[in-house]
């Protein structure tokens, strides 16, 4: 009995600032919803309104038919994809081998992956640049990739480490004994027991990638290679903005990644937290 | 485990190989690369149909016309010429071509583009034209004009002065703004400009060579000119209430909106308005000058240039011969609203409405920025100033006598 | 990494840098290199284009140091990262702890939480920008609804324009916080919970004795990789006040773009990214010392 008052004595506030915590939270989504069924003629009136007038759902055509959101969407998509695949790639070895691997430099290492979190692109992107002329990966999507790539590694090896390290040696011995090589180990049961851990990585890496607006910036002219955070400044001209443009394009980009999130919110906050706790 | 060594390096060299790989396709036909700055009432649509037309035209040419936002060209520009892989062309602010031509980066473009392009453009647009030759071609050239709002008055000033005392008047009549003041930093020093050449002021002395000598924004011209900009906002308050926040791309919506009597603009404001939609009547004049100084507004010269370290320079002189035909260069100015700066097109019908009537009067008198290395960083210096004594953080005085001091200090390095 | 004569090698040893080898090698090329170049032109005298043009030693290091704007840059990036990361802890240990009672939509809620994380980061500056906007903006037209009748100047103002560029960093980074915190918080046993309500112990207690101790490890590294993105953040400012005005919302991070991008000037920009890796380092050494002290041997 005690026990059910004491959750009910709390309830109520814990709702109702739970609600606060939202409406703060939430409130420039407030602002996009009520912009993004604007007409052109809304937008620069004072006092501004919430309620729009006249619910210009012609946005929705006019960004996606006239704008190419289309294309800006697939390439933040193909970018975001490719980084998370070349990271688990090159992640699960490396962070296998410093998990479970007594070897000469493997503090080192460790260090290293957490200094390497201080370098911001800002900081690498002109050497990136010259690099990546030689390496014609300029207006490349490859080139985002690898970049992105570079820039989430050290975050998911550490992430990894964690997990893997987490995993009681007794189970991989156990397959050991039954006559499993080490990659087979790996391969079989490090990386199936690790799954959440390697989900978050995922996750943390494409959204790197897809927020990603300097590397774009600096390494993509073609249009047809522009990733959405790039495509969305067209509707920044040099007089003004199109502020009701820009909120359609903005809601558009948010819907994908806010499905994948829903359907895969559980494992990525265990994950994080696995990760964390064991790193 | 040496297998599984090699493996992990095979791994490695494949993936970056595929990578590399699929970056080296293309490249058959020459490529040209136009960092396309985008103006207000350019349209996508303009952009695409100018970039199918010429490649339909030169079909073993590939374009590639990059639309790029105004405040991000600068910036774009360094990145790839620190990379050591710049565009074919580019449009600039005409100022950058110092700083260009410092690092060696542009060619002559009179060395590119037929000689019936050159012949057609207005000589007097050519500001690129240093040591003789001539460093960009005119895109958008134009002087800066009062536009007012007749629904809230109908005086035209003939002083700042006059302007200041009818701003007050509307704001307190009216409830609305009198006068436009962006008071946040972008990267144009336009504002200040405005009220410095009105007042008679100017950026630097010159010299008996025609040099440049110290900077004299601190000079009694232009304390006047900050102070008056300073009264206005915070004495009178006849500006909008959040100008502090506004560059000056988010505060003209406000007069678009018909709340503000006044705006210093330029050419686009026609498009502009129609843009938005806008209903009332609007009278353009000339930027007043203060009393007892001469008629000086600001004339702004976009260029396009040619890159020396870039690949297909030929074919860059080819799309600019194309670009600059009235079929393409005449609706150019006519959707971005700037006076054509090529003869053939001036005479059009729809280049003689009052508009361009107001803004061929002021370029008569008009008055360019300084050609002066490092005038990017100058100019941010001068901004910082300007919104120090919006912020009453320092006198105008004080706020220019330093900023002209750290000028001077920026123009030392590059001598 | 020394490598050590390849027969005093263990078949352990090799096979594992065989297995690092891939990210070793991404990371010297692309990483390494970079950050490497920095470091020089750092020392050396650079053109407009950053080439390396003459070894100066620490002379850019001494002229930046005389620089007063210089050190307020410095100051405010320390205070920048210090303000920003205590919000988005207690703030996203204050949802953690909502969400961690049980109650209808609990789930819907975590959920909506999630929003401003999924939103791209230079997308939401964009927003946050239209939100702040003095004249149209539907935030200060609520507030005014709402009876306050002079709202600030969110961008305008040099106090403001840093609380507005700083609440967007810490908008941003809430989500996160607040779910590894809740992540932990679940994984704490029930079982501790329960017998201490039966000892009669009350909910502050229960928070400060059981949870805390239970996720402090999670805390400690939720809030160093914070730390560091947050020292780092250059998205938003540049997004919003491009450091303005006058210099009031300046940090390292976007002093360094500045100087380099928009003045030219690589060595000092160069300079400052040095001190940016000094400070991180010796921050996130101490800050790991402290926590693996008390910790596992995992270091």
């Amino acid at each position: 009995m005690k026990k059910l008052t004491y959750r009910n004595r709390y309830k109520i506030p814990v709702v109702l600032l739970t609600l606060a915590l939202l409406f703060v939270m939430l409130f420039p989504f407030f602002v996009m919803l009520s912009t993004m069924f604007k007409g052109s003629t809304e937008i620069y009136v004072r006092p501004p309104y919430w309620i729009p007038k006249t619910f210009a759902f012609g946005n929705f055509v006019k960004v996606w038919s006239e704008y190419h959101l289309f294309g800006y969407f697939m390439n933040s998509l193909l970018v975001g994809l490719g980084t998370t695949a070349l990271n688990s790639i090159i992640i699960i070895p490396a962070a296998y081998a410093i998990a479970r691997f007594r070897f000469r430099g493997r503090s080192f290492a460790l260090y290293s992956l957490l200094a390497m979190q201080m370098f911001s692109p800002v900081i690498i992107i002109i050497s990136l640049f010259r690099i990546y002329v030689k390496l014609n990966l300029l207006d490349k999507l490859g080139g985002l990739i690898l970049a992105n790539t570079v820039i989430t590694l050290s975050f998911t090896t550490w992430l990894m480490f964690g997990y893997f390290a987490s995993i009681p040696k007794e189970i991989e011995d156990a397959a050991r004994i039954d006559g499993c090589t080490r990659m087979g180990t790996l391969t079989r049961i490090m990386i199936p027991i690790a799954a959440p851990g390697l989900v978050t990585a995922m996750i943390y890496t494409f959204i790197q990638a897809w927020n990603d607006f300097l590397f774009p910036l600096s390494f993509i002219n073609a249009q047809k290679k522009m990733p959405l955070t790039l495509g969305i400044y067209q509707f920044v001209g040099r007089w003004s903005t199109q502020w009701e443009m820009l909120n359609v394009a903005a809601f558009i980009a948010l819907i994908p990644v806010l499905v994948l999130f829903f359907i895969i919110e559980k494992q990525l906050v265990a994950g994080l937290a696995g990760g964390a706790v064991k790193g | 485990m040496k297998k599984a060594f090699l493996v992990m390096v095979l791994v490695a060299l494949l993936a970056t190989t595929t990578l590399f790989a699929a970056g080296q396709q293309e490249a058959a036909k020459p490529k040209v690369t136009v960092f396309w700055a985008l103006y207000d009432g350019l349209t996508e649509e303009y952009r695409q149909n100018l970039q199918d037309a010429f490649m339909k035209e030169y079909p073993n040419i590939e374009l590639d016309i990059v639309p790029i936002p105004w405040d991000q060209v600068y910036d774009k520009l360094t990145t790839s010429l620190a990379g050591g892989n710049p565009p074919e062309l580019s449009v600039i602010g005409t100022r950058w071509i110092l700083e260009l031509l410092a690092l060696d980066a542009v060619e002559p473009v009179d060395k590119w583009v037929s000689k019936t392009t050159l012949d057609n453009i207005f000589d007097g647009t050519k500001e690129a034209f240093i040591n003789g030759q001539l460093w960009g071609l005119p895109v958008a050239a134009g002087a800066r004009i009062l536009a007012i709002n007749n629904t809230l008055t109908k005086k035209v000033p003939a002083t700042m002065e006059e302007m200041r005392t009818e701003a007050l008047r509307i704001k307190n009549a009216t409830g609305k703004y009198g006068l436009i003041m962006p008071g946040k930093k972008h990267t144009e020093l336009t504002d200040f400009a405005y009220y410095l050449y009105s007042a008679g002021g100017d950026f630097f002395e010159i010299n008996a060579d025609g040099s440049y000598g110290k900077c004299i924004i601190n000079n009694a011209a232009g304390v006047k000119a900050l102070t008056y900009m300073v009264d206005v906002a915070n004495k009178d308050k006849s500006v909008p209430a959040g100008y502090l926040s506004q560059t000056r791309m988010e505060s003209h919506p406000v007069f678009y909106a018909g709340d503000a009597g006044y705006v210093m603009i330029g050419a686009w404001v026609d498009s502009a308005l129609k843009q938005a939609g806008a209903s009332f009547d609007v009278t353009y004049a000339q930027i007043p000058p203060f009393a007892g100084a001469k008629p000086a507004p600001l004339v702004i010269t976009d260029s396009i240039a040619i890159f020396s370290g870039a690949k297909n320079k030929k074919e860059a002189g080819l799309f600019l011969d194309f670009f600059y035909r009235d079929e393409w260069k005449a609706k150019f100015d006519e959707l971005i609203g700037f006076p054509p700066v090529t003869k053939s097109a001036a005479t059009l019908p729809q280049f003689q409405s009052p508009l361009y009537q107001a803004l061929n009067e002021a370029a008569a008198v008009a008055k360019p920025w300084p050609l002066i290395e490092g005038f990017a960083e100058m100019s941010d210096v001068i901004w910082d100033a300007v919104s120090m004594a919006y912020l009453g953080q320092k006198t105008p005085k004080q706020a220019l006598d330093d900023a002209a001091k750290q000028v001077d200090a920026i123009k030392a390095t590059y001598e | 990494m020394k490598h050590l004569p390849t027969h005093r090698l263990t078949a352990d040893a090799k096979m594992a840098y065989a297995l690092i080898a891939p990210a070793a090698l991404f990371i010297a090329v692309f990483m390494l290199y970079p950050v490497f170049y920095v470091i020089m032109m750092s020392l050396f005298k650079t053109n407009k284009l950053g080439i390396l043009q003459q070894w100066v030693w620490f002379d850019n290091f001494t002229r930046l140091m005389k620089d007063p704007v210089f050190w307020q840059v410095t100051g405010r990036s320390l205070l920048w990262t210090a303000i920003a990361v205590i919000v988005k802890t207690v703030v996203g240990m204050i949802i953690a702890l909502c969400l961690n009672v049980e109650f209808a939509g609990r789930k819907f809620a975590r959920m909506l939480f999630i929003i401003p994380w999924a939103s791209s980061v230079p997308i939401s500056a964009m927003l946050w920008k239209w939100v702040y906007d003095h004249e149209f903006g539907l935030l200060n037209h609520t507030l005014t609804l709402l009876g306050i009748s002079n709202p600030p100047v969110w961008l305008g103002m040099p106090t403001w324009s840093f609380v507005a560029c700083i609440w967007v960093d810490i908008w941003i980074g809430i989500p996160f916080m607040a779910l590894v915190f809740l992540a932990g918080m679940q994984s704490v046993s029930r079982d501790l919970y329960e017998s201490a309500e039966v000892d009669g112990v009350n909910a502050p207690q229960k928070f400060f004795f059981i949870t805390i101790p239970c996720i402090k490890q999670i805390v400690f590294i939720a809030t160093l990789l914070s730390s560091l993105w947050t020292f780092n953040d250059f998205n938003t400012i540049y997004i919003l006040t491009r450091g303005g005005p006058a210099g009031a919302t300046d940090i390292l991070i976007t002093s360094i773009y500045k100087n380099g991008f928009e003045w030219l000037r690589f060595s000092d920009a160069a300079v400052m990214a040095v001190v940016t890796f000094i400070i991180l380092m010796v921050f996130a050494l101490v800050y790991a010392r402290t926590y693996f002290r008390g910790g596992d041997d995992a270091l």
